[in-house]
């Protein structure tokens, strides 16, 4: 092994890091360790300046491995490991010492701060020695797509990628496209007709000859990986189908909370409480009407229902808010005389023109009241023969601070959204991972937000969260720009941090096999060994740690170079590095 | 107990001037900026929530928006221009329609032609009742005594003071009961009465809450100078006529003139900047003109001018433009005095000090109840 020669790069992050951590310390204490040539702090690592910084010394010293101190790896450890690749320098001889996240941004101490820092940045130094040059891996791409999900997302990604010239198989569970805009009426704030937006967009897909659409029809299985995955599906019609893709869109979307679970509400119980999908229904059939037929004289709009309280789902469902104050319009152009109540808990007015929507609607004498959606929902209960009205909404209103008494005929309750049921078996058959309330996770809710952490699987829509057609159609064609870009270049790079099975010392108990997450290890029955399949392989170590005769080495996590990195944890000063054995 | 809400109150309150209210989505700002509000006395925001609910009981049992001068800085902070101040106003003036028991106050206020016909049929009525009871005298000197003798003029004065009087104190009587008596959820003790008192009688003496609010003291000024103007008037009006309408023309240092000039100059100053300021709208409290702001400055304005006159021809014996200026006077002040001191704008001198007086008492008895509570809780 050439010896090494590392640079190492303290990052000051404006104030960030320097407050808390003294960086000059730092960069001064490390640069007395074993192999260290050149030791520097500098005011943004991340910036131009400080990646030529890395890229000149480098070449100017020589160097062979390089140490970040900066923030966490998930944010900038692309970004050094591409100044590294810039100066000629294999990508994979270089680590980070998390010192922002894990030092200055949670602790007061600036002493015992720089202390916990120098100790991060010694245990890289002593790791970084022991790092590999590893090549990158590419693998050729399907040029056809799998959409799961017949809703505005699927089909406009679907539209997106068939009119680039790309094949797509769209698979939809129900019998006909459009999800759950085909009840819905209007748009907010703008107030078009869905149905002339929807329907265009659904003829083009039938008609489009690079689209394949499998209505009624589930998907159970797919085996492989980014750019060659493949599945047998079962048509309607009872065929049997083998589709080859290289990318998948799940956009499989939501659907609507049942109130008759909150029972405050009496929903299904008193007749003329409906759900805002069944108001939908009742304005595309072009009457607002009671059950027995009647006008309603007091409408009455009851936002959050089964929304941001604990005890149904914690989240916003973002577009009851708007929809709710679309209803507010179109029942106040429906009948001008009625009483209009919009029951709420927030206004929640965050998109471009909602604001406008909502200060406009504000002004069409509709009473707004406000109610704690957390602790002290509304109760309807049946109204008096005094009344004159049908039923009576009882509530605690906050802005004022009274109990009061609001007389409806018709509530709409703007029910929450939520996953479906089969959200998990969806999820567990593309191979992605769901957040606490069953909608799928992204790779990185900033900076990737259309991906997974399964390369070549996108989440696209409201499956990833409740949302409004524009964001379902802006996700949409993100992941389709995303899977264009990769088919275009044909081959897509896959990590190549990942297991590899000593075949001397496997034993065959395949163990392994039945650890890993991924589906990535089969066995050879021949050799009788474990092999990995580097593709599918994502690096977890699972099988490395449970390998009971040592015999899987994880790439770039090999037991050497993390025995090293505690060691220098662990060690108290600049000590002489003790050379460890591999196990 | 749950109250109702009435969706078709807001309706009604229009009438009366109210604007933007349903702009509001209570911030909050305006209570914040308010220089008046004090803990336990708290507005616009609760008040334009009491309107938006339609909570008229509520409404009615407040006494905060007659504790507000007016001076447009919730207007001004308001981020929706929802215009608390100009809410509050028409507040005042829903608030005297309820006091008054009559209806006249709600039918004046809502409707600039009543308003305005009932004032020009009263003043045509004066002028009929001198031409058909009065005789001009045959003297080349002035005889005002003859052509109005004072104690027929005091005489009817007392009248109408009987008349009106009665009305504004069982307005004033009807407004207790509705803030103070028809409020369940506050108990006053009877030395509170006494300890609150000379808070209310300051404050109706000087109107210092303005100074605090209204950053110009020349609004203040031109305020207070019409207010003790109009009282010293009222004063001399009523209680010494004869000894202010004379035949005998006193030397300008005597204090029968020095008196009527001071009236006088209080009221040319404080209508003809309150004239400019309401043409202008500059200032927030002159932006929005009701008919009865209009009415009322000009009606005063006219009330000074034509006294102007009287006198400028009283002393330089000018029988017949005396008596025609007499007249005139008269004429406007009728319908000023019926149409405005229980009905309208100018009971407002009554309301505002008693209002000052009733929100304190609630506000201490509030705080003592709470006390109460505490300790009770405490044994």
């Amino acid at each position: 092994m050439e010896e090494s020669r590392i640079g190492i790069y303290v990052c000051w992050c404006g104030t960030n890091i320097a407050k808390m951590v003294d960086v000059e310390t730092v960069a001064k204490e490390i640069e007395k360790m074993e192999n260290v040539v050149i030791a520097r702090d500098y005011k943004y690592m991340c910036s131009d300046p400080g990646q030529d910084l890395i890229i000149n010394d480098i070449k100017e010293h020589n160097l062979n491995r390089i140490v970040v101190a900066a923030c966490s790896p998930r944010i900038h450890e692309l970004t050094f490991k591409n100044a590294l690749k810039n100066a000629g320098l294999n990508p994979y001889l270089f680590e980070m010492a998390n010192i922002r996240e894990q030092v200055s941004w949670v602790h007061t101490d600036r002493e015992e701060a720089t202390k916990k820092a120098m100790d991060l940045v010694r245990a890289a130094v002593v790791r970084v020695n022991f790092h590999e040059p590893l090549d990158k891996l590419s693998v050729d791409v399907d040029p056809a797509t799998l959409i799961i999900g017949g809703g505005i997302a699927g089909m406009s990604a679907t539209l997106m990628i068939a009119n680039a010239g790309k094949k797509v198989f769209l698979i939809e569970k129900n019998k006909e496209l459009g999800g759950n805009l085909v009840n819905i009426d209007l748009t907010f704030p703008h107030m078009d007709s869905v149905q002339q937006l929807l329907q265009p967009k659904i003829q083009k897909i039938k008609d489009h000859p690079n689209i394949e659409l499998f209505l009624e029809t589930e998907i159970k299985e797919i085996v492989g990986y980014v750019g060659n995955f493949e599945t047998k599906i079962t048509t309607y019609e009872g065929k049997e189908k083998e589709l080859k893709f290289g990318n998948i869109i799940v956009a499989t979307g939501l659907k609507l909370f049942d109130p008759s679970k909150i029972a405050n509400y009496g929903y299904a119980k008193l007749p003329n409480v409906v759900t805002s999908l069944e108001f939908e229904k009742m304005l595309l059939s072009g009457i607002i009407h009671k059950e027995n037929g009647n006008e309603p004289k007091n409408v009455a709009i009851i936002h959050c229902v089964g929304s941001r309280n604990e005890e149904y789902h914690g989240y916003c469902s973002r577009t009851c808010c708007m929809t709710a104050l679309k209803y507010a319009n179109q029942v106040r152009s429906a009948l001008p005389d009625s009483n209009i109540f919009d029951i709420y808990a927030d206004m929640r007015a965050f998109g471009k023109g909602y604001e406008e929507f909502y200060t406009a609607t504000s002004k069409r004498d509709i009473m707004f009241l406000m109610f704690d959606q957390k602790n002290d929902l509304p109760i309807i209960r049946k109204a008096g023969a005094k009344d004159k009205c049908d039923m009576i909404i009882e509530m605690n209103e906050k802005l004022s601070g009274e109990s009061i008494e609001v007389p409806a005929d018709l509530v709409i309750l703007m029910t929450a959204m939520e996953a479906y049921d089969n959200a998990k078996d969806i999820a567990h058959t593309v191979g992605i991972s769901m957040c606490g309330n069953d909608f799928y996770i992204e790779k990185h809710p900033k900076l990737d937000p259309v991906a997974t952490t399964t390369d070549g699987v996108y989440i696209v829509g409201s499956c990833q969260g409740p949302k409004d057609i524009t964001d379902s159609i802006s996700q949409a064609w993100a992941a389709s720009a995303r899977i264009l870009a990769a088919i275009s270049t044909g081959r897509v790079d896959v990590e190549v941090t990942t297991a590899k099975v000593n075949e001397d010392v496997c034993c065959g108990c395949q163990t392994c096999i039945m650890v890993c997450p991924y589906s990535a290890i089969s066995f050879d029955k021949e050799k009788n060994v474990s092999i990995v399949n580097e593709i599918l392989c994502k690096g977890c170590g699972t099988c490395g740690s449970a390998c009971p005769t040592g015999a899987i080495r994880c790439r770039h996590f090999t037991d050497k170079q993390i025995l090293s990195q505690i060691e220098g944890l662990m060690m108290t000063s600049v000590q002489k590095l003790e050379i460890i054995e591999e196990a | 107990m749950s109250i109702r809400v009435n969706p078709g109150f807001i309706k009604e309150l229009t009438k009366y001037g109210a604007r933007e209210w349903n702009a509001c989505f209570h911030c909050g700002n305006c209570t914040a900026v308010c220089s008046l509000t004090e803990r336990g006395i708290l507005f616009p925001r609760k008040e334009i929530r009491a309107i938006q609910m339609g909570l008229t009981e509520k409404l009615a049992s407040s006494p905060e928006p007659w504790l507000c001068y007016y001076c447009g800085d919730c207007s001004e902070n308001c981020p929706r221009d929802a215009n608390p101040g100009e809410i509050m106003m028409s507040l005042r003036r829903y608030l005297t329609s309820i006091y008054d028991w009559t209806g006249m106050a709600a039918r004046l206020y809502k409707s600039y032609a009543a308003h305005l016909w009932f004032m020009i049929f009263l003043f045509l009525a004066v002028i009929a009742a001198f031409v058909v009871f009065s005789r001009i005298p045959d003297s080349p000197e002035v005889k005002l005594n003859t052509f109005a003798p004072v104690h027929i003029i005091s005489l009817l004065d007392h009248i109408l003071l009987i008349f009106l009087g009665s009305f504004l104190i069982t307005n004033i009587i009807n407004m207790y009961v509705k803030i103070i008596i028809k409020d369940k959820t506050v108990k006053i003790p009877v030395w509170l009465y006494f300890k609150e008192a000379w808070n209310a009688i300051f404050q109706f003496a000087t109107q210092w809450n303005i100074t605090k609010c209204q950053r110009n003291n020349w609004y203040w000024f031109g305020h207070w100078f019409l207010f003790t103007g109009y009282i010293l008037m009222f004063v001399m009006v009523i209680f010494f006529l004869d000894w202010f309408q004379t035949e005998e023309i006193h030397p300008f240092y005597h204090p029968q003139r020095i008196l009527g000039y001071y009236v006088t100059a209080g009221f040319l100053f404080a209508t003809i900047y309150f004239m400019i300021g309401r043409y202008r709208k500059k200032k927030e409290i002159f932006k929005y003109s009701h008919h009865s702001d209009w009415i009322f400055v000009v009606l005063l304005f006219l009330l000074a001018f034509t006294g102007i006159f009287i006198h400028i021809f009283r002393v330089n014996g000018m029988a017949l433009p005396t008596y025609y200026a007499y007249v005139l006077h008269l004429a406007v002040e009728v319908p000023m005095v019926v149409t405005f001191v229980a009905f309208s704008k100018w009971s407002h001198l009554a309301y505002r000090p008693l209002a000052i007086y009733f929100a304190h008492l609630k506000k201490s008895a509030r705080a003592l109840q709470e006390k109460n509570k505490i300790e009770f809780v405490t044994q």
